[in-house]
């Protein structure tokens, strides 16, 4: 095949896999709404056809361009999705069990998808020699499984913060009942307001006390916090990491290893949040709520780490745009 | 009211409340959200030491918040006083909560495991029935908590036995934390006694490491004494390399290297991501050009005989590889004083390629170059080789030169050199009478490249790497080995014993009930089972 070709066959994958995670997501949501087994064995295969695709658009570009496809923006959004579903499919469905986050880490993996394509795309080209370093295979790699980790652990904060609202509405609505019930023990099963798969026992503890019409079957929030620390507690190493290998490359290639340029303050600030973050789940009084605004700040970090640097602040890391 | 004492008490109190306020964790998240804030402030705005022109222009188009941001230290964050107060309270902080740890860390790590009383009251807790007596149960215990690393405590006079685990997690915490510390110090002594500029090497030439010879941008550290190495570098040779389309793929200066007293050092390649280190400084490709060897004659007297160093001013969007390169000569001791700019095109076939395509094409190899000239004659308002201001001047004469020709700056046409091809191709003209004295006269005998080099040095790298280093092998274990405490006892139950096992972990409390499952059962296989008898087991 020609290089043509392989670029063709790159790009036909990449849409395949958006919209096979569009349809994945749809499908997810559609799960968590209405709990059929059937829509989530369905998400889970769209799922991995994507997923088989995104790795296919990936190995194709790398083939296209005679090099390792994570050199400019769009690539790296590219083996940033594929990291995330990857993550998803791999740690939290098929390890940990959980099952209805998955429209969540869809929608983030579409986003990304959509931004890479909407304002990164650039053929498959060569690269300036300043890119060309073993050092900027390690930074980017690590970086992007950094930030797909890290991405995924606030995505789980965010599910953790509306689904611990929802608990504390459902413990009010109990304690306004008139005698309070014991919490989990008196809920009446034959009150039409329960949902039919609470009383069936489903994947919910008894604890848990979320009652209402319109509850959303997500874990519960202790699940979802746990999810967001392994996600983020894994994410920090690698992306201290990473901002020192780039920081190796940056001395080699710039004669100086940090110099407050727009990506390397970010990737600072980002850092010393999570940093923050790890540290407030280890103090009193910052766990739960706090820890989870604290790790959102640091997701809005990320974010501007990873796109807005790129779009907006002019920099040395503004290649690809 | 006030006794001496007592208001010595109050301060003591008060300096307590203090150092507390700076151990608590409280306050390093705090500072540490302050310092993501700062340093946001620092990237959203433009920072004089990056780009002082883009300071200038908010400065011009705010006029209200530049001058508010100017005082507030707003355009130089990481110069500031402030950002200087967040980083050393971080730092008091971090000090102030890593003292007593390390204190308490060394002494843990000699005293030996606690032994516990009432076992039943952990949150693991297993009670089962051995055939061993209850010493020989205790001694297995013992022998298998040992293989799976606990550091093990024998109750003396009585059958049990403490073991604890994980003391990696603080000494990795610990180790990561003042890491981080050393890695703070040693980035501002480094950056605050080293240096950074840039050197402009023609082929051919050398330079020698002292502060005028650097590029205008020479940035020295708050700390710098002032000693710059002396070392000599000569730009034996330069090459860089292209793809077919156009996009730099290889940069290579061959350096010479001297040492301060002269003496010749050793040879050095330098090219993009691979500097040379050499006498404590550090050699860097920066950037590379083309310089004009160029003469210029009054009759017999030379004014000017060296390389003129070309560079660009290339607009947004533009490739520069497609742009000429200008350059200026300045004879200051004519009257009126007069100076040429330069505008080389090296290679000729492509500039006209371009032309006739009208896309511009690359200009990467030296192809028949030659260089368009414009005379201007007035009054000179600085000697230097960069840039010219032409407020006090007027235009003359302009032509065009290829290599080895000699031009009359006088009249703008070419005394020799140029055969008729040449001479129509870049639409030069030839003096009527070629050959005749001149009274100004410049020639072109060769082109030649230069290669800018960022010259630096920054004693502590290897401490910031190192350092580096240990924040990474500190954090693993910091954030994933868990402290985890074991106790064991046996009592006499007819011919064997009744062997208790208790434990808690302090982080990863989900992966213990495993571990503690699996140790359970490795003691009692240790002290026998008995056959007949079904084990009793308790566990919440």
């Amino acid at each position: 095949m020609s290089t043509a070709e392989w670029a063709r066959l790159s790009s036909d994958a990449f849409n395949v896999a958006l919209f096979s995670y569009i349809a994945a997501m749809v499908v997810s949501f559609a799960y968590l709404a209405f709990r059929r087994d059937r829509l989530h064995t369905v998400a889970t295969v769209i799922g991995v056809v994507g997923l088989v695709a995104n790795g296919l658009s990936i190995l194709a570009r790398g083939i296209a361009a005679g090099r390792t496809p994570w050199g400019n923006m769009y690539e790296y959004s590219s083996l940033l999705t594929f990291l995330i579903v990857l993550g998803y499919l791999w740690i939290v469905e098929a390890r940990g069990k959980v099952r209805t986050v998955g429209g969540f880490v869809y929608a983030m993996a579409v986003l990304t998808m959509a931004m890479a394509v909407s304002f990164f795309y650039v053929g498959p080209t060569a690269l300036m020699p300043a890119l060309n370093s073993y050092w900027r295979q390690i930074h980017v790699t690590s970086m992007i499984v950094a930030s797909s980790l890290l991405g995924v652990g606030c995505l789980f904060t965010i599910v953790y913060l509306l689904k611990l609202a929802s608990e504390r509405r459902g413990v009010a609505k109990l304690q306004g009942q008139i005698p309070p019930p014991i919490m989990g023990a008196a809920i009446d099963t034959s009150d039409p307001s329960v949902p039919p798969d609470y009383a069936a026992g489903a994947d919910e503890p008894v604890g848990s006390a979320d009652v209402g019409p319109r509850r959303i079957g997500l874990p519960p929030s202790a699940t979802l916090d746990g999810l967001a620390y392994t996600f983020i507690r894994f994410g920090f190493p690698v992306w201290t990491f990473g901002v020192i290998c780039g920081a190796i490359w940056a001395q080699q290639t710039w004669g100086r290893y940090w110099g407050w340029d727009p990506k390397e303050t970010w990737s600072f600030i980002t850092w010393v949040i999570f940093a923050g973050y790890l540290h407030a789940r280890a103090t009193s009084g910052w766990k739960g709520t706090r820890a989870a605004i604290v790790a959102l700040i640091g997701f809005v970090s990320l974010l501007i780490t990873y796109y807005a640097v790129n779009l907006w602040i002019a920099g040395l890391h503004s290649y690809s745009t | 009211m006030s006794t001496p004492d007592g208001s010595r008490s109050t301060f003591r109190r008060s300096v307590a409340v203090v150092w507390r306020t700076l151990r608590s964790m409280r306050t390093a998240i705090i500072l540490l959200l302050m310092l993501a804030a700062a340093s946001a402030v620092g990237s959203l705005l433009p920072q004089l030491p990056n780009s002082p022109e883009r300071v200038a222009a908010y400065q011009v188009d705010h006029v209200v918040w530049g001058t508010f941001f100017s005082t507030a230290g707003f355009f130089d964050v990481f110069g500031s006083w402030w950002f200087g107060l967040i980083t050393g309270l971080l730092f008091v902080s971090l000090v102030a909560c890593l003292l007593p740890r390390s204190r308490a860390l060394w002494r843990a790590a000699r005293a030996r495991p606690i032994q516990a009383r009432e076992l039943e009251a952990f949150p693991s807790f297993a009670e089962r029935r051995v055939t061993a007596a209850p010493d020989a149960a205790i001694a297995g215990a013992m022998k298998v908590l040992r293989r799976k690393r606990y550091r093990v405590e024998l109750d003396p006079g009585r059958a049990a036995a403490a073991a604890e685990k994980g003391f990696l997690r603080e000494i990795g915490s610990l180790a990561f934390h003042w890491a981080f510390l050393v890695l703070l110090v040693a980035v501002i002594v480094g950056k605050g006694t080293g240096y950074v500029g840039r050197a402009t090497i023609v082929e051919g030439q050398g330079w020698v490491d002292a502060r005028l010879n650097y590029d205008g941008d020479l940035r020295t550290g708050r700390f710098f004494s002032g000693g710059f190495s002396g070392t000599g570098i000569t730009l034996v040779d330069f090459e860089d390399a292209y793809r077919d389309t156009g996009i730099p793929m290889d940069f290579h200066s061959h350096l010479q290297l001297f040492n301060p007293d002269g003496s010749y050092g050793r040879d050095a390649d330098v090219r993009i991501n691979h500097p040379a280190v050499f006498n404590g400084i550090r050699i860097f490709q920066y950037g590379f050009g083309w310089a004009a060897m160029m003469q210029v004659h009054e009759g017999d007297r030379v004014l000017f005989d060296g390389p003129v160093v070309l560079g660009q001013d290339t607009p947004a969007g533009e490739n520069p590889l497609a742009q000429p390169w200008v350059g200026v000569i300045k004879l200051p001791s004519l009257r009126p004083q007069q100076a040429v700019v330069l505008e080389l095109f090296p290679d000729a076939e492509a500039y006209f390629r371009s032309l006739q395509t009208g896309v511009p094409q690359p200009m990467t190899q030296a192809n028949a170059p030659f260089i368009r000239y414009q005379v201007w004659k007035g009054r000179l308002l600085d000697a230097s080789q960069s840039g010219l201001d032409t407020r006090f001047m007027h235009a003359t004469t302009s032509g065009v030169l290829g290599r080895d020709w000699t031009v009359d700056l006088d009249r703008g046409c070419a005394i020799s050199g140029p055969d008729g091809a040449a001479l129509t191709s870049v639409a030069g003209v030839a003096c009527p009478d070629a050959g005749g004295p001149a009274a100004l006269t410049m020639s072109f005998p060769e082109l030649r490249q230069y290669s800018r080099l960022q010259i630096s040095r920054d004693a502590t790298i290897p401490y910031v790497l190192a350092a580096a280093i240990l924040i990474v092998l500190g954090l693993l274990p910091a954030l994933y080995v868990s402290r985890r405490k074991v106790w064991v006892r046996a009592r006499p139950d007819g011919t064997g014993s009744i062997v208790q096992v208790g434990g808690f972990a302090l982080q990863r409390k989900d992966r213990f009930d495993e571990e503690f499952a699996g140790l359970v059962d490795a003691v009692v296989a240790a002290a026998g089972t008995p056959a007949t008898e079904p084990a009793a087991a308790v566990s919440p």
